[in-house]
């Protein structure tokens, strides 16, 4: 289930809320369904509704995922997901942000997926059955929420519950074309197999997935929407073997929100080969050695390391209202309590805009018309001369602000959305050209009498790290003082003073985090787009099902002065006994 | 039938026997799978031997073909249709001796090797042999290091009761057939579906009623390093007619009727549809009604369905022979073997060979088990006394070798389970001659009413020394039969409770009908089918608990309507 918020390639419809029935069935059936719902009432009960949201994601999505030339999975579903939210009391206190306000209490009756027909009788049976679920399950909360309040102190601000918003409406119609799918099968089995020629690679696969969803939005304070929420990707990945028993991989990940503009067979091509190419080179490059010196992020890696330290940091999630005593789950942001200091050099600011959808003609991968609560979102300046000025806001109030700011985009917890990045602009106002960023780099290593510097092209980021060496690498981090959890570099060189590179392999940040972001000492003129899917996993571990969000980073090559990196203490497993079979069809890339 | 490959002289040859329609083999590909598998099994068995230390004694692969269609609706509405296939490698590495080996269990653990990985769904040889490989590295390195751990663990244990070792020989078999293509007519089925459900549980007071049918195929392809190669598999179809309710009280109502088949194509026509749906709404409506179970103690009768589900949990479960040599389990019967353990009136046998029974499919069916043995009947019981266990080739004292009830859900370690379990009896009466003697029953213990269990849900059972020895049985439908001449009055709320030796004492007579419960088993091993036949009995004395309830009240707003609005 991925509802998947989009560029909307038609224009944003903003309307007066009207009274006129809406023409889609489907939206008809909902906004009719809400307007019974108003009616719920438990006799003598002091807490009613004052607040209905429905929405739908109406998903097909196509699968293929070859190896060596064979298909291991396909697979094709159909579903209609729904989602209801009821609250009650009224804005400035209601059931949520309270510990057990997800808590489900009441009996399950619906299915968790609306029937496929446009069938009104069936489709409101199913919404009605939620709605009872989720009204009784707000009461539960509520009163407890209550009882709770009168065992702490009260809470220092006084705050609202849940922000208004403006209702919008918005009703776009795809356009996009259907995927060919047995042609994409064919490419994807073919890419596959030319993993066939590189020997070192030991597991390999080339996995599409297509995701074509419209999503339905209604709310009782007159939003009403429809609109194409597509998302197409290809995986590419690899895997190998050093001679230690070390496992190595490479991946690359094309995303495309219009199905037309997935690779070509000579760019997926390319793209397999180069891949097993850096898994060849992997397996026999050196074991990357302890270091603490000046490092380069080059290209895209710069960008990963941002979207990893700060995408999903941006927001300021609300501490619940809890039981005095009892631990709740809940997880700060990393800048909690830094909100008008230094989280950046003063030459660098940092705009979210989910407003832009290409740059410099290549589509951003987090552009969106409306969030998942209906907000129309805007352009936020979060970093500004390198301080932290504005968060990525929900409906949920947080102190200091007094709306959303349209960057719902995840379900969050104690019945709000969690707020995420969309496309991020890294702009600095001191820079040089690439070019001249590497000589600095020389420059320094050669001040420090360093033998060499480090270069990092490529950070495992989202990670497509398998479930054994997951494993591994969660004990070894375990084991480690360094609590800070980063993905590791997959392409880093060393860069002697002559300008010679050599790729390592087996490193891992140490200490770098958040607060290391103060000390980037210069960063490119160039910039890089960085795409990804972004979920709430562990380095946004790649396949993790449950909700992702789409999103760009457009970002500088990044200049460290000082970091550190380490051979992480990962216990591997000897070489395998047996040698690998031989392959039969082995061909020239 | 086909024989597609045949590669060893084979010492034992069993033609395919899978009757039923013969259908087209497969596309031939240049390499079979049970080929690939073969080549790369005695490849890394070699290299294994002559390099690994411990060296394995033992390899086997298992790949099993899993095809699934299904299409479920309700309310005339498509509310699904899904389609899957997969294929799921289990390999398994013995090191040590048979007399000792990697998968002796140590204070209770179940090892576990295989990780279920995925391969390709075509015959592809480099990515199956590559899979292959590093699974087979994989389990290697866990059942080497197992068997340092057992070894250790020998040392400072004291002696077990049961020296039988590991694991048992067993006859090499060669045996490849095509198994019957899942023919699944989804459209039909998805038009059938969406016409029969328009109606179905659209009633006052059901919240929620589907139709699913489901069609599966399943294709076994099992090599080992004692020169069997098989390949066997069979296909399943179930209809499943389910409506839920709550009672004013707040209980969870639910009734359901499940129709199996080994073939879509063999399930039940429209007319026996109909008159399944209009039950299981009929059952629902009434149990809305009907009052709730208080606690009783008392005679019963349980119908041949309801007495299955019995048999299964308080008696199957404790003649899995790996029970026998764990001494974490209760060992209800390891001593008992030519003892009375039912009255002598009952047999019990296990019969995986039996496809059907008076007409009935039953899902407990299969040719060769997931160690290779071939199916045979195993008596357990016979008048009364027990004759022997359910074996895999774990051998027991006294039980040398298996009798190919070794069996697992892919993914899984192979424990013995049960099959098609057949109880018979010599003390029948007719159902009318069966009810008369609850009735004497009743008023003999002076009380007001005796219990008739028609159909049960399901049950559970716990067998660890370290729990109560004790099993739930969950029924749907319990009637009140009353002594004084009422009419029989349903109710509701009810779980049948027992310890199991006191339980078959109190068996007293059976009908001479006999009727069959076809269903799913999930134990250590994960889900297999299964299915257990017996006729009704009647029992001196059933204890009923009160079921857990849900305390909130049943929707607010009352079901929508076609036209919508307010009501």
């Amino acid at each position: 289930m991925k509802p998947l918020l989009a560029l909307l390639l038609g224009p944003l419809l903003l309307a007066p809320l009207l009274k006129a029935q809406s023409a889609d069935p489907i939206l008809r059936v909902l906004t009719s369904e809400m307007e019974r719902s108003r009616g719920l009432r438990i006799a003598g009960g002091a807490d009613i509704p004052y607040y209905f949201e429905y929405s739908i994601d109406d998903i097909r999505s196509y699968t293929v995922n070859a190896t060596l030339g064979g298909v291991i999975d396909e697979n094709r579903n159909r579903l209609r997901v729904p989602q209801v939210r009821v609250r009650v009391g009224d804005y400035a206190f209601d059931n949520s942000n309270f510990v057990l306000s997800d808590g489900n209490f009441a009996a399950r009756y619906d299915t968790g997926l609306l029937p496929q027909d446009d069938n009104p009788l069936a489709l409101r049976q199913q919404l009605w059955l939620m709605t009872d679920r989720t009204f009784k399950n707000a009461l539960e909360s509520i009163g407890r929420k209550r009882a709770a309040m009168r065992s702490v102190t009260a809470a220092p601000e006084p705050l609202p519950d849940f922000w208004k918003a403006a209702p919008v409406k918005l009703n776009v119609n795809s356009t996009a074309q259907a995927l060919d799918e047995a042609a994409w099968k064919k490419r994807v089995v073919a890419a596959s197999a030319r993993f066939s020629a590189f020997p070192a690679v030991l597991t390999s696969s080339v996995e599409l997935e297509s995701i074509v969803n419209t999503s339905y939005f209604v709310n009782s304070e007159g939003t009403e929407l429809k609109y194409p929420d597509n998302i197409h990707y290809i995986r590419v990945k690899a895997s190998g073997l050093a001679p230690d028993g070390s496992t190595i991989r490479d991946h690359r990940v094309f995303h495309a929100i219009d199905a037309q503009r997935l690779p070509t067979d000579a760019e997926l091509n390319k793209a397999v080969d180069e891949v097993g190419r850096h898994v060849v080179q992997l397996a026999a490059a050196p074991l990357g050695d302890i270091y603490a010196g000046p490092i380069l992020f080059e290209g895209v890696a710069g960008g990963q390391l941002i979207g990893e330290l700060l995408g999903s940091q941006l927001n300021l999630p609300r501490r619940p209202v809890g039981n005095a005593g009892q631990n709740s789950r809940f997880t700060a942001s990393d800048l909690e309590g830094r909100l008008g200091s230094r989280i950046l050099p003063s030459a660098f600011t940092l705009v979210d805009d989910p407003t832009q959808s290409e740059f410099r003609g290549q589509p951003l991968l987090g552009s969106y018309a409306v969030d998942g609560e209906g907000v129309v979102p805007k352009p936020v300046t979060v970093i500004e001369n390198g301080v932290f000025k504005t968060p990525l806001l929900s409906r949920q109030p947080i102190p200091g602000f007094t709306a959303s700011n349209g960057r719902g985009r995840l379900p969050g917890s104690y019945g709000h959305r969690l707020a995420v990045m969309s496309n991020l602009f890294v702009k600095s106002i001191e820079t040089v050209s690439a070019e001249d960023l590497k000589k600095r780099l020389l420059d320094l290593v050669k001040q420090r009498n360093k033998p060499y510097g480090i270069l990092v092209r490529q950070m495992d980021y989202p990670s497509s790290a398998g479930g054994d060496e997951l494993r591994r690498l969660a004990v070894s981090l375990g084991n480690s003082a360094n609590g800070t959890v980063l993905s590791s570099p997959l392409l880093a060189y060393r860069i002697y003073p002559d300008g010679k590179e050599e790729l390592i392999r087996g490193v891992r940040f140490r200490g770098l985090n958040l607060r290391s972001l103060k000390d980037i000492l210069l960063a490119s003129i160039d910039l890089y787009q960085f795409d990804f899917i972004g979920n709430r996993g562990p380095f946004s571990l790649m396949g993790i099902g449950g909700y992702v969000y789409p999103a760009s980073v457009v970002s500088p090559a990044l200049l460290f002065e000082d970091l550190e990196i380490e051979r992480p203490a990962v216990e591997v497993p000897p070489p395998p006994i047996v040698p690998p079979p031989a392959l039969s069809t082995a061909q020239a890339p | 039938m086909s024989a597609l490959a045949w590669l060893a002289p084979p010492s034992l040859l069993i033609w395919g026997l899978l009757a039923g329609v013969p259908t087209k083999a497969p596309a031939q590909t240049a390499t079979p799978l049970v080929d690939i598998l073969a080549s790369e099994l005695e490849r890394n068995f070699g290299a294994l031997k002559a390099k690994a230390d411990p060296p394995p004694y033992f390899l086997a692969y298992a790949v099993t073909e899993s095809e699934a269609e299904s299409v479920s609706a309700s309310l005339g509405s498509l509310n699904s249709r899904n389609r899957n296939q997969r294929r799921t490698l289990d390999v398994t590495v013995r090191v040590g001796t048979p007399q000792l080996d990697n998968y002796r269990r140590v204070r209770g653990d179940l090892p576990r090797f295989t990780g279920g990985a995925a391969i390709t769904l075509d015959d592809s040889p480099d990515a199956i042999k590559r899979r292959l490989w590093s699974e087979t590295d994989r389990v290697y390195r866990l059942a080497s290091q197992r068997l340092l751990n057992v070894k250790t663990n020998q040392q400072v244990q004291v002696e077990t009761k049961d020296d039988s070792g590991d694991f048992s020989t067993a006859d090499k078999i060669v045996s490849v057939s095509a198994v019957p293509l899942l023919k699944f007519k989804g459209d039909d089925w998805q038009a059938k579906l969406r016409k029969w459900s328009a109606d179905f549980g659209n009633k006052p007071g059901i919240l929620s009623a589907s139709i699913t049918v489901v069609a599966q195929r399943e294709s076994k392809t099992f090599v080992n390093t004692e020169g069997t190669k098989l390949q066997h598999g069979r296909t399943f179809a179930r209809l499943i007619f389910g409506a839920q309710a709550k009672a004013a009280d707040g209980m969870d109502l639910s009734s359901s009727e499940i129709l199996d088949a080994e073939d879509a194509n063999r399930l039940p026509d429209e007319k026996i549809v109909k008159a399944t749906m209009a039950k299981v709404e009929r059952d629902l409506i009434s149990l809305l009604q009907a009052p709730v179970v208080e606690p009783f103690v008392g005679p019963a009768i349980l119908s041949g369905r309801a007495s299955g589900v019995f048999f299964h949990e308080i008696f199957g479960h404790r003649i899995e022979g790996h029970r026998q040599k764990d001494e974490s389990e209760g060992q209800t019967f390891a001593k008992s073997v030519g003892t009375r353990i039912l009255p002598e009136f009952l047999s019990v046998t296990f019969d995986a060979t039996k496809r059907s029974l008076d007409g009935t499919d039953l899902n407990g069916w299969y040719e060769f088990d997931d160690e290779g043995v071939k199916a045979r009947p195993v008596t357990i019981v016979d008048q009364g006394i027990l004759r022997g266990f359910l074996l895999s080739r774990s051998p027991l004292t006294g039980f040398a070798s298996s009798n190919g009830h070794g069996r697992r859900q892919p993914g899984q370690e192979v424990v013995p389970r049960q099959s098609n379990l057949i109880v018979s009896s010599s003390n029948k009466v007719s159902s009318d001659a069966l009810r008369a003697l609850l009735l004497a029953e009743v008023k003999k213990q002076n009380k007001p009413y005796g219990l008739y269990f028609e159909k049960v849900d399901s049950g559970y059972t716990t067998t660890g020394r370290r729990g109560l020895q004790a099993f739930t049985v969950i029924p749907q439908i319990v009637y009140r039969i009353y002594a004084d001449g009422r009419p029989d009055e349903l109710v509701r709320g009810a779980d049948i409770v027992g310890t199991p030796l006191a339980a078959f004492a109190k068996i007293a007579a059976t009908s001479d009908k006999t009727e069959i419960f076809n269903g799913v088993c999930g134990a250590e091993s994960g889900n297999v089918p299964v299915s257990a036949t017996s006729p009704a009995i009647f029992v001196s004395e059933v204890e009923i608990q009160k079921k857990e309830r849900s305390q909130d009240r049943p929707p607010i707003l009352p079901a929508p309507t076609v036209t919508g609005g307010r009501p």
